[in-house]
């Protein structure tokens, strides 16, 4: 078991966190390009910004929202908050970045870290609820996206296991391995996923203006292409 | 003709049943708007982010009333989006060669005509979207690639081609009608208002030429007394152009190949009478249409002006006189989606409402959250649709409309006014009247100082009262 947690924590940590990084730093990139390619062909390149602005704040931090739909809008939210602050700011993750690469950041109370470990498992679960609940979304959902959210909360259930040894009724290192390497098939999956959208959400609302911008002449240009410039209508 | 009436829940053309092979000639088409149009970022952006959280479907006026599964927004985009997925992305071509095997049919086309004409377009849905997924515009593309399949509701082909092809209108008015028309207008204000004014033709190098939804001229000849009562008293230069005056864009509801022409007309007809800008009478999707004037026709093309925006300002600046009477009945307002959804204008029209009415009350919601009369995306021309239109895309407004008490509900949207008027008929609300803005704002104008101002010219030795040259029309009344 030892061996495999440190392959875990070791070479297969790096790849898949590398492979995320990589990956969503391709979306970005890749998204980025594609609007100045589309604002650089489009025939009106006048953008109403404040609009797009504020559209993209709303959507960053939904306090609006939260007055329509409280309860779907605040499980997200909570559910959100959890899953970021928790693997970024826990104290035994920045020491273990410190002694891999030499940085460290401020990391939250243990306690706090306790507290949103337990907020993001019962808040994933409270999405798949209303997942099922809801009939537009039952509908709309496929399987992966009810496991994804299972896959989700592994790492955070896993995680207060190993944080509480006393409440732990498996095998330490088993219980680990499990936590590291759930972890490691997100950042895996981030990429490939609809989890992408943790890299394009800050964009998503400029796309969505920019895609009515189209290049000067374009129906009548995909028209000829067509071979349609004669027809008739 | 039987089959045309039963394929889909709208008509379509006799050849475009005929047609052969179009899952190949949808992806000959697809292939080559991506190319070159600009579709290739929000469809990638959308594919790869859409988390199917269904947010969407609680504000679409459609779902609200169906509760269909194929009614949710994010479930007919996806129809598209499954195709650009699969054909052009090599994600997609990977997954389809290790047999997750989708493939465009025959039936899969069938079921996006259905399905892309029962969304109105109306964009109310991408508000909610946390992805702001703009379901609009994936209608918008779907429709065009279904179009170059030879899938497009007769209705609105059989109109543009009046427009493109025939008499160069939708609705088949020749020129000497036009003038016929006007002319009746003309004494029309004569006689109820006693001004001498005078719908300017051809006039060279006016500031603004107008384009209203040509429909008016035979619907709405209140709109269009308003629309130049209104230049009339504010002394504004402006004229109709006979080689041109329908603002109406269909190609917005089914073709940017249509689109870019129609565009482009109004374009070449500004420039043959040297004029300045285009003045778009009361009509949302004209106006938006026009709004694409500089997509198609780049950055130097005349400036759009919607009626409103310039009686608005006329208001403000103190132009326009009005009678001491005010509108007593409840009045209300519905905000036309391709004016109102992005913000553009929403303004306007309140401020000259609360000018000219006592009881102006709000819907709810309303400007950019406005639901969709249920009109929207061309879908009011299709008449054989009437029972859908006013049913299930058009109960929610019904019931706006109702909880508002309001006797006389204002749209300046010659789509937005056909559709409520019906949805008034079919949903049990038939004391309310359905009127354009400018309807209402010629009732309590004050032509006083207007009809002064005239008698003044004509006292001047050079008077220029002879009705009916073009050198008169033109004229600043002001
Ligand atoms: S665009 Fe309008 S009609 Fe279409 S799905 Fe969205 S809300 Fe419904
Ligand atoms: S709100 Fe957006 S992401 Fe959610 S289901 Fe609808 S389209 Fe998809
Ligand atoms: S008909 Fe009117 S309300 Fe309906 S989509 Fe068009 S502008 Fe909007």
């Amino acid at each position: 078991m030892h061996a495999w947690l440190e392959w875990a924590r070791g070479p297969a940590f790096v790849f898949c966190f590398s492979f995320m990084l990589l990956g969503l730093v391709r979306h970005v990139g890749v998204t980025i390009w594609e609007i100045r390619r589309t604002l650089r062909r489009a025939g009106d390149r006048s953008l109403p910004l404040t609009a797009i602005v504020k559209a993209t704040l709303t959507w960053l931090l939904p306090a609006d929202r939260l007055r329509r739909e409280p309860l779907f809008t605040a499980t997200s939210i909570l559910f959100h908050v959890a899953i970021l602050v928790v693997p970024i700011f826990l104290a035994g993750h920045i020491a273990l970045w410190a002694r891999a690469v030499g940085v460290s950041w401020p990391a939250i109370p243990n306690a706090l870290a306790d507290v949103l470990t337990i907020l993001a498992v019962v808040t994933a679960a409270g999405l798949i609820a209303q997942r099922l609940a809801a009939r537009a979304t039952r509908a709309l959902s496929k399987p992966q996206d009810h496991a994804i959210l299972i896959l989700l909360a592994l790492p955070f259930v896993t995680g207060f296991l190993v944080m509480h040894p006393g409440l732990n009724p498996f095998d330490y290192e088993s219980v680990l391995f499990v936590h590291v390497m759930s972890g490691n098939l997100i950042f895996l999956l981030m990429p490939l996923t609809k989890l992408t959208h943790a890299a394009l959400l800050p964009g998503t609302q400029v796309v969505a203006e920019i895609g009515w911008h189209w290049p000067k002449d374009s129906g009548s240009r995909v028209g000829a292409a067509l071979g349609k410039e004669e027809e008739p209508v | 003709m039987t089959d045309s009436r039963t394929k889909y829940s709208f008509y379509v053309e006799q050849n475009a049943l005929e047609a052969t092979d179009r899952p190949r000639r949808f992806l000959e088409a697809f292939a080559a708007v991506l190319e070159h149009s600009s579709y290739n970022l929000p469809l990638d952006v959308y594919s790869r982010a859409s988390v199917r959280c269904g947010r969407c479907a609680a504000d679409c006026q459609l779902y609200q009333s169906t509760r269909e599964d194929r009614d949710i927004p994010c479930h007919r985009s996806e129809l598209l989006l499954r195709v650009y997925r699969r054909y052009f992305t090599r994600s997609g071509a990977l997954a389809a060669r290790f047999g997750n095997g989708f493939t465009l049919t025959d039936e899969y086309v069938d079921e996006m005509a259905e399905a892309y004409y029962r969304c109105t377009a109306c964009r109310r849905c991408k508000l909610t979207c946390p992805i702001g997924i703009d379901h609009g515009l994936i209608t918008h593309l779907a429709r065009w690639l279904l179009a170059e399949v030879g899938i497009a509701p007769k209705a609105l082909v059989v109109a543009t081609r009046e427009q493109l092809e025939g008499v160069g209108n939708t609705s088949a008015i020749p020129v000497p009608a036009l003038k016929d028309t006007c002319e009746f207008l003309e004494e029309e204000l004569k006689e109820n208002f006693d001004v001498d004014l005078k719908f300017p033709m051809d006039v060279e190098g006016a500031e603004y030429v107008f384009f209203p939804a040509v429909s008016d001229y035979l619907l709405e000849a209140d709109t269009l007394m308003g629309n130049a009562a209104v230049m009339h008293v504010t002394g504004g230069s402006w004229t109709i152009g006979t080689g041109n005056y329908d603002g109406i864009n269909y190609g917005l509801f089914y073709s940017d190949r249509m689109m870019e022409r129609i565009v482009k007309n109004e374009v070449a007809e500004v420039r043959r009478l040297k004029g300045r800008k285009i003045l778009i009478g009361e009509c949302g999707h004209a106006t938006r249409s026009a709004w694409f004037v500089p997509t198609f026709c780049g950055p130097d093309a005349p400036e759009v002006v919607n009626c409103m925006q310039y009686t608005a300002r006329q208001l403000r600046e103190g132009r326009i006189p009005l009678k001491p009477e005010r509108i007593e009945e409840r009045v209300t307002y519905h905000d036309p989606c391709n004016i109102a959804r992005a913000g553009r204008i929403t303004e306007e029209p309140r401020e000259i409402l609360r000018a000219i009415c006592r009881d102006f009350v709000e819907m709810t919601p309303n400007r950019t959250e406005n639901y969709c009369c249920g009109g929207g995306g061309g879908t009011v021309s299709i008449d054989e649709i009437r029972k859908f239109r006013t049913g299930p895309l058009g109960r929610r407004k019904a019931d706006q409309i109702r909880a508002t008490g309001a006797q006389i509900v204002v749209s300046p949207c010659a789509n937005c006014k056909k559709q409520l008027r019906e949805v008034c008929e079919d949903n049990d609300l038939k004391d309310v009247q359905v009127v354009g803005l400018h309807d209402l704002l010629l009732k309590v104008l004050d032509f006083g100082p207007a009809r002064e101002a005239a008698r003044r010219a004509a006292g001047e030795p050079a008077a220029d009262q002879t009705a009916g040259s073009p050198t008169v029309l033109a004229r600043s009344n002001v």
